[in-house]
């Protein structure tokens, strides 16, 4: 399976999926014109990845910033990761990182790991 | 009026799902109770799931939008800062600027007294010595006229030389942020 490289712009963020090693990243700022259109790509490529996970998957969320329509998409991409662990033995995690001081950040991790039950870790970044 | 942008189709899930409900409900299946119960147990699951999504987006969205509003409260703070410290910024530039030209328009003052002496001495004594049978009041009163009017002229001159000095600044200063501006179109 192909991994999912998107180099981040302005105004949506880095993406790096690799099929290979589980290792999955989002980090940069999401405020894109059409996040169905940025975000329909990932969610495609982590039903396909769900099909045959590795053992082990971890998907590091760094954001900075991002818009509402983006919240949701984010929660779609959660739920998506979640789809994963339908796959027998298999340990789907989310390093939540955030920046120095960025409690409100935080707080939105917290969040989606009450609705989505996905195991989060939580990594506050110096600046 | 302005052209509208197509709308994102961001709940296009949630859409299908109303949508195969309103389906359903003009459909022959509404009139079994088992279909129409299946379907209703669906309907109560998606529902449920869009409250929860609707719960979180609009916590996050508050959260985001407070820290939006904390955020422009510095920079209207740090911009009230940053306009403080540009006044000091040109007061102090035309303090300097004023100390730089009065240094100028003294030594222009000072040439110019230090001609009219030598003047006053090659020419004007002699003169007042041949036709006023060397008047010393003539002379003292030349010479003193000669040394009251240096201060009014290096004022005069000092103001003259300010002037140029700060007009040249301001065109300076225009001509950069124009520079400024095309850099900016460029980029663009």
């Amino acid at each position: 399976m192909d991994n999912l490289i998107i180099e981040g712009t302005k105004q949506s963020p880095s993406v790096n999926f690799n099929a290979a090693n589980g290792k999955l990243e989002l980090s940069g700022r999401s405020i894109p014109e059409n996040s169905f259109e940025f975000y329909n790509p990932l969610l495609e490529w982590l039903g396909e990845y769900a099909k045959a996970p590795k053992d082990e998957t971890v998907l590091k969320v760094y954001l900075e910033y991002f818009n509402t329509s983006s919240s949701k998409y984010i929660l779609e991409v959660l739920k998506k990761l979640k789809e994963v662990l339908k796959a027998e033995g298999v340990k789907v995690k989310v390093d939540w990182c955030y920046d120095e001081d960025d409690e409100e950040m935080m707080e939105t991790g917290e969040d989606y790991e009450d609705v989505t039950g996905l195991e989060f870790d939580y990594h506050e970044i110096e600046e | 009026m302005a052209k509208r942008k197509p709308k994102e189709n961001i709940y296009h899930k949630e859409k299908a799902y109303l949508q195969r409900a309103q389906d359903f409900i003009v459909s022959e299946g509404y009139q079994d109770v088992d279909a129409t119960k299946t379907e209703l147990t669906s309907i109560v699951e998606n529902y449920e799931e869009l409250l929860d999504q609707t719960v979180l987006i609009t916590r996050i969205s508050d959260r985001l939008q407070k820290k939006l509003d904390q955020t422009n409260n510095k920079l209207v703070s740090l911009n009230d800062q940053l306009n403080d410290k540009n006044e000091e910024l040109q007061e102090t530039i035309d303090n300097l600027l004023k100390a730089k030209v009065g240094r100028k328009a003294t030594t222009y003052v000072f040439i110019f007294a230090l001609v009219l002496f030598v003047f006053s001495e090659a020419l004007i004594e002699p003169y007042i010595e041949s036709y006023y049978a060397n008047n010393i009041y003539l002379s003292l009163s030349v010479k003193a006229l000669i040394a009251m009017s240096i201060k009014p002229l290096e004022m005069l001159v000092e103001d003259s030389l300010l002037k140029i000095a700060r007009k040249q600044e301001m065109n300076r200063k225009a001509e950069e942020a124009k520079k400024q501006v095309d850099i900016e179109h460029k980029a663009e």
